[in-house]
């Protein structure tokens, strides 16, 4: 199956991540998941000590691939899709379990 | 994920809403098709220099490679003269495919592949030169006029009906290899000894597109058959969202095997060798001519 694509317009509403310049939609594939997203975020921000984060699109965090989100919400590839990025917040009983 | 929208023929444009799309644009690109024209007229001419060719028995120039071969055969081989040739008559099939994708429609693209394809059609059909074959292309592929019929104000309304931007899929792929066949099916049909046909197809679209590995390989094979591909970026411009700044983060490989994240000019991996970006209808006819002229001299010099 060939790769497929879709633009994305990155957004945060906190300003201590948000980014210095508006990126404009930035073509991905649509096989990427949060982490990848993350690591994209991170990378954008020029990040030192990279963040995990996570991802809301339509108010609903992404949970699964861009690709299987977009079916599911019968959302199609020719639109610019808004994604907004907050911090991660990591589960206590993962930090603790080891 | 065909189920996710009705068929985009639903919302495609009446024949009334048509007529007037094509009035409105038919007088906006007036003017700007008449310099066109002049500007076509002398690129798509057939090269008057004439050339000395051939091995004839009396003639204008000798043929230096001949004379060896007239000695040693004991002056019987003695077609050995050039004559000064006819420039051949040269013919045209230009296909003019437009993207009737949804972004296109997000984007204003829409409006002025609208714009293009009325200028670029009026004009070729006033060189009269070929024949002109305008498809539109999204999820699937589609004829909106075919090689062989006449343009005119009528073939354009009809052509327009076929335009509504809602299609949810950009296979340009699909685009290219039908391009080939249509073009295979159009030269067979118009075989003529005499002629030197030419085939050029314009794409107008905003340039996303997906399977580029694919469409490098088929752009690949239409040069070799002599297709020449054009493809024209609308670029809507719309500030921080033009097609010149968008960027792609890629994952893969990186110089030791680890896997990383890069961030790429979307442009850099455009599959298309001949491409131009226009973002006004205004900058089109100075810009295409120019890069036509450009074009062409490389494939006659590469020929
Ligand atoms: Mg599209």
């Amino acid at each position: 199956m060939a790769e497929s694509q879709i633009r994305i317009q990155l957004s945060t509403r906190y300003p201590d991540i948000s980014l210095r310049e508006n990126p404009g939609p930035i073509v991905v594939n649509t096989s990427l998941r949060r982490y990848a997203l993350s690591t994209l975020v991170n990378t954008l921000l020029e990040s030192e000590k990279p963040v995990p984060f996570e991802f809301l699109i339509n108010g609903t965090f992404l949970r699964t691939s861009l690709d299987e989100y977009l079916t599911a919400n019968g959302i199609s590839s020719e639109t610019t899709l808004a994604v907004e990025y907050v911090r991660a917040i990591i589960p206590p009983l993962y930090l603790a379990s080891f | 994920s065909t189920h996710l929208e009705p068929s985009y023929k639903v919302s495609n444009p009446s024949a009334e809403e048509a007529r007037l799309l094509w009035s409105h644009y038919d007088i906006q690109t007036r003017d700007l098709s008449f310099a066109f024209t002049e500007q076509l007229r002398l690129i798509l001419a057939p090269t008057l220099a004439t050339k000395m060719r051939g091995d004839f028995r009396t003639g204008k120039r000798l043929n230096i490679k001949r004379i060896i071969p007239y000695i040693a055969s004991q002056y019987k081989r003695d077609k050995i003269w050039m004559r000064r040739s006819i420039p051949s008559k040269r013919n045209y099939q230009i296909m003019l495919a437009v993207d009737d994708s949804k972004s296109m429609g997000e984007s204003g693209s829409g409006q002025l592949a609208l714009e293009t394809l009325t200028l670029v059609s009026k004009s070729l059909s006033m060189l009269e030169v070929g024949e002109i074959c305008v498809v539109g292309f999204g999820n699937d592929f589609h004829v909106a006029h075919d090689f062989g019929k006449p343009f005119s104000s009528e073939a354009g309304v009809q052509i327009f009906q076929h335009f509504s931007f809602q299609q949810t899929k950009t296979n340009v792929r699909k685009l290219i290899a039908e391009s080939i066949l249509l073009f295979h099916e159009a030269r067979r049909r118009t075989f003529n000894a005499g002629i030197d046909l030419w085939q050029l197809e314009l794409i107008i679209s905003d340039g996303i597109c997906e399977d580029r590995e694919t469409i490098r390989r088929l752009v690949r094979q239409a040069q070799e058959e002599r297709i020449m591909i054009v493809f024209v970026i609308v670029d809507a411009l719309v500030k921080g969202e033009s097609i010149l700044d968008m960027r792609e983060a890629v994952y893969g490989p990186d110089a030791i095997g680890e896997i990383g994240l890069k961030m790429k000019r979307y442009l850099d991996e455009f599959p298309f060798p001949y491409y131009l970006v226009v973002g006004n209808v205004r900058e089109l006819p100075g810009v295409l001519a120019q890069a036509l002229r450009q074009w062409f001299t490389e494939v006659v010099d590469s020929g």
